[in-house]
């Protein structure tokens, strides 16, 4: 009886302390609740809000942050000024407002930048301006082989072979089909990562790149399946990979080969859209933690968007790494002497910043200083999808990709 | 590599191409209206119907209500505002019709937003498997509708009076007026039989491509490509060019050099056929 009475005080007293944890105070800044009033630290953005697609989830979550952050004592007092532009994915409008943001506001620092065009577009421009960006969501290569520029994400290449590396290790595939978009720098970029990892573990690989807008999934499919491939590997955005898996089903591909995404599948939604016919079928690579993870740190961003952001923000991936990427521009500046907050001097405290520890990564997030690119974020996650939900099924690994070569000798070096 | 699967499985997005060509026809030759919005009207009926489905409802009534939608907003599009340009030239009343299109996608967006959705229906789980491809019975179902459809408007314009009045405005407007045609009456039927062939292209292509607002809108341009190959007056034609186009476009899969511009498909071939026709000089696009 007392055994029954003690297990129920302790499943108890674990259940009020989930339920605190669910509803976890926020913590950002010096937590003092006190507002900053001091003069103002400039900092900008440039997401790609209006377009083919809406990116701007990473900076409406930076802006959250940023908000509570100036609730909480600023930046030593100095409140963050953040002021965000629309690239509308033009490359042209992209590089004005990176001059508007950098030349004429004066900003300090760049943080939570997500835009498909703006790495190639502003790489060059910020390296002369002397301004460090900490971008959200970079997608194009460019955006990984920049000077100046450290997304917190993966990015399309390292999470594919990150997908690539689990179908190895864990799913025993021998052959590989790999489906990435016909885009310059992203889908030739990706699939040529899983070729090249084929040439040096020695499997099979083919590569099929498809227009995004291209009506026919069915055309596609059948072409990757021709090989007989183990495993089909897809690099497309979650409104490509879902008739892509639709028309793989019609065929009964769901029965005979494994099918395997980039983060770029990872949405909620995915596996209830899919549906039960891909249970322990389609597998998905996570860049960062779990979105529901109960982790302080996710528990925190989940808290701080509820508190400083909008109701209608989504709590995405991209809502992820806009909220990392806001964390890490703190801990840069509260190095600082608020009175001596320059684009120098956020630049060179930027460039010192390592062993950011958050439970959102996989690894400690630095920035690399000296190094000719970033792409601190590379070991990551998988998920499966299974009853209408993705269910987390794999520890962090570093992804395989031949590519990181450089940024894994760079971080034996750190240690 | 083997093209006839790809034959094969072009056949079912090809049959809704002839199907969209064919509703596009049929109100160009009675109204002189080429109907941009044909598209986004279909996929407001499949949204629809997806939206009833979420909801429960019985199949059927998800498809009526798919079919009902889209005619009743392409019937108050051809009796509300497309009398008001119906005295201006062929392109201006072609790009009004950009302005419900927009105002679709708009809407849709804002209600179901461009997250990937899927529709089903009970019939992809049917199908029969030819040269190891599986052809689903919605595939099927397509098909066999683009074929009835054909016949049944042959028939329609061939023994019925609406029919006559359609033909004889196609001819000539304003001496079918002067012989009494009603001229309303004759053009908001032929809205109301665009808005079926909308309503069911929609429903198809959201069960075969993908049910997403703007791209669903775009998928009129392939039915245009058709529907110019058939010179914007036969419906066999058209028909079979529909078909032709989406064979074509899947047919291109496993040839490596042009498989990634292949979606370019339909408007090459509009395009070699405006100019062929051209040339030839039997472009009857004028006088429709």
């Amino acid at each position: 009886m007392l055994k029954i009475l003690k297990v129920m005080a302790a499943s108890l007293t674990l259940g009020l302390l989930s339920a605190l944890s669910a509803h976890a105070a926020v913590s950002c800044g010096d937590n003092s609740g006190k507002p900053a009033t001091g003069e103002p630290i400039i900092i900008g953005a440039i997401t790609g809000k209006t377009g083919p697609d809406d990116f701007s989830n990473s900076t409406k979550s930076a802006l959250a942050y940023f908000n509570c952050l100036n609730a909480n004592g600023g930046i030593k007092g100095r409140p963050v000024k953040y002021l965000v532009e629309d690239d509308q994915w033009n490359p042209e409008t992209a590089a004005q407002l990176a001059a508007k943001l950098v030349n004429d506001q004066k900003a300090v620092l760049m943080v939570g930048n997500s835009s498909y065009v703006e790495c190639g577009a502003n790489a060059e421009f910020y390296k002369k301006a002397g301004i460090e960006v900490i971008a959200g969501v970079g997608v194009p290569r460019e955006c990984f082989f920049a000077q100046n520029y450290a997304p917190t994400n993966a990015g399309p290449r390292v999470s594919m072979l990150g997908a690539m590396g689990y179908a190895l290790d864990k799913l025993n595939a021998k052959s590989v089909a790999c489906i990435g978009p016909n885009i310059p720098n992203v889908g030739t970029w990706s699939c040529d990562g899983v070729v090249s990892l084929a040439k040096e573990k020695g499997f099979k690989a083919e590569t099929i790149l498809m227009d995004p807008g291209s009506a026919d999934a069915t055309s596609i499919i059948l072409k990757a399946a021709a090989s007989k491939p183990d495993v089909i590997v897809l690099g497309m955005s979650k409104g490509v990979a879902v008739p892509l898996l639709t028309a793989a089903e019609e065929q009964g591909l769901n029965q005979t080969i494994t099918f395997l995404s980039a983060a770029s599948a990872y949405d909620l939604s995915v596996p209830a859209t899919i549906g039960p016919a891909w249970d322990g079928k389609f597998f998905v690579n996570m860049e960062f933690n779990d979105l529901q993870a109960t982790t302080p740190d996710n528990q925190n961003w989940l808290a701080v968007m509820d508190k400083y952001g909008q109701k209608s923000d989504p709590r995405d991936t991209f809502a992820q790494a806009g909220y990392l990427a806001a964390r890490i521009a703190e801990k840069a500046l509260m190095t600082l002497d608020p009175k001596n907050i320059t684009r120098e001097t956020v630049s060179a405290a930027v460039r010192q910043v390592k062993g950011f520890q958050s439970d959102i990564f996989c690894a400690p997030w630095y920035f690399g200083d000296g190094q000719p690119r970033h792409n601190a974020n590379s070991s990551t996650r998988m998920a499966v999808s299974e009853g209408g939900k993705w269910k987390v099924v794999s520890d962090c690994a570093p992804s395989p990709d031949p590519e990181l070569k450089d940024v894994r000798a760079f971080e034996a070096t750190m240690k | 590599m083997n093209l006839l699967p790809f034959l094969i499985s072009g056949l079912g997005i090809g049959a809704v191409y002839a199907l969209s060509g064919v509703g596009l026809v049929i109100l160009y030759r009675s109204t002189g209206v080429l109907n941009f919005a044909f598209g986004a009207i279909g996929a407001l009926g499949a949204h629809v119907a997806w939206q009833l489905q979420q909801w429960q409802q019985p199949l059927a009534v998800a498809i009526l209500a798919a079919v009902a939608v889209a005619t009743a907003v392409s019937f108050l599009y051809g009796r509300v505002f497309a009398p008001l340009l119906s005295h201006r030239d062929t392109v201006v009343q072609a790009v009004g019709t950009v302005a419900p299109a927009l105002f679709l996608i708009a809407v849709m967006g804002v209600i179901w937003g461009e997250l990937p959705r899927r529709l089903q229906l009970p019939t992809d789980q049917m199908f029969l498997t030819l040269f190891g491809v599986r052809l689903t019975a919605t595939r099927l179902i397509a098909l066999a509708l683009a074929i009835l459809m054909v016949v049944a408007i042959t028939l329609l314009l061939n023994r019925t009076r609406l029919g006559l009045d359609m033909r004889a405005l196609a001819n000539d407007r304003d001496l079918s007026a002067i012989l009494g045609v009603r001229i309303r009456y004759t053009e908001t039927a032929a809205w109301v039989i665009t808005g079926v062939f909308a309503g069911l292209a929609g429903l198809l292509l959201a069960d075969l491509v993908r049910l997403q607002g703007t791209f669903l809108t775009f998928l009129v341009i392939p039915a245009i490509a058709a529907a110019i190959l058939g010179q914007l007056r036969s419906l066999t034609v058209t028909a079979i060019a529909g078909i032709s186009v989406g064979v074509v476009e899947a047919a291109l899969t496993p040839i490596d050099w042009v498989s990634s511009y292949r979606a370019a498909a339909p408007f090459v071939i509009a395009l070699a056929a405006v100019m062929i026709l051209g040339a030839m000089s039997i472009t009857t696009l004028r006088d429709r």
